[in-house]
């Protein structure tokens, strides 16, 4: 017999421990990543600026109306809730936001479009904020436009002085 | 009864397989349902409200307009109105850099406008929603402060 296998034949066995490791450090990314409940906001294909002076949306809570393209039409949603594109619709919107405001005056009312969208389409939206605005006190709202911010153009052509 | 355990072999071992079942069940299930939000940024947006009560009898300044048009390919119309002042431009930066030469600068005679004048975006009717948001980052650019969409136009 010779000395190499002087133990009997070598097993052959995969070392699990640095797969586990590596489990437990993506499981601990995923969990610090998600954002459970809260803030869920429907995707939506917002406008790409070119050379974006936009300011970061911030990690606070907000109110975000959405304007979402569907096929033909649009639709028009506050939450979970839906809102049909007609003056009684743009009416329940500005109710909605005016109630939500009430309850905190300083959350941020964001207008989250479809770039692709017509601006008529939109504008039902920005009415029924502007009208949950005058319902609350305008100067206690804050109205914002969102929109992505490109990471391969950047600020440097935000000032031309 | 340790030494009968020790001669029998028996050694206490943690069992793995379901600690790694578990592990890789909540790894699929996170990669499955992670999404990645992109960079949302956002724009201080003032709105003409309707019912205000704003005084009556104090003068306000006229806004200056800037009329975005619908796009035909990549050309979008866009032009700034005002008192005494009309021109069009041929795109965004170019909207930019002719309203930042408009605005008045701190300390000298240069410009016509303040930084708070009050800006309209007025698109068009049929104009896209990412042409009227680069003509309000564009007054945004030009360091204007006091910046509101309006009504469409026909």
């Amino acid at each position: 017999m010779s000395l190499l296998y002087s133990r009997g034949p070598a097993r052959i066995d995969a070392n699990l421990t640095p797969l586990i490791d590596l489990a437990f450090l993506l499981i601990v990314f995923f969990v610090l990543v998600a954002r459970m409940g809260g803030d869920q906001v429907p995707p939506v294909a917002l406008p790409e600026p070119r050379h974006p002076a936009t300011t970061p949306a911030g990690s606070r809570s907000r109110l975000a109306v959405n304007v979402m393209a569907d096929g033909t039409g649009t639709i028009v949603s506050l939450g979970a809730r839906k809102f049909a594109r007609d003056e009684k619709g743009t009416n329940d919107l500005a109710l909605a936001i005016a109630e939500r405001i009430r309850l905190d005056p300083s959350i941020p009312v964001d207008i989250r479009a479809d770039r692709s969208l017509r601006y008529e389409l939109v504008e039902p939206a920005l009415q029924a904020i502007s009208r949950a605005a005058s319902q609350v006190g305008s100067q206690r709202v804050t109205i914002r436009v969102c929109a992505i911010e490109r990471d391969d153009l950047g600020r440097e052509a935000t000032d031309h002085e | 009864m340790n030494r009968r355990r020790a001669a029998e072999g028996f050694t206490m071992r943690l069992a793995m397989t379901p600690m790694i079942d578990v592990v890789f069940l909540l790894l699929v299930f996170f990669v499955c349902t992670v999404r990645f939000e992109r960079n949302e940024a956002v724009y201080r947006l003032d709105l003409p409200i309707r019912g205000s009560t704003a005084d009556p009898l104090a003068l306000q300044d006229a806004p200056l307009q800037v009329f975005v048009g619908e796009r035909v390919g990549d050309q979008c119309p866009i032009e700034i109105r005002a008192d005494g002042v009309r021109r069009e431009t041929k795109d965004f930066d170019a909207l930019a850099i002719t309203m930042t030469q408009l605005r008045r600068k701190a300390g000298t005679n240069e410009g016509l406008f303040e930084s708070s004048h009050p800006i309209l975006i007025v698109p068009s009717a049929g104009s896209q929603w990412q042409d009227a948001v680069e003509g309000f980052n564009a007054a945004v650019r030009a360091g204007y402060a006091n910046i509101g969409f309006t009504q469409s136009t026909p």
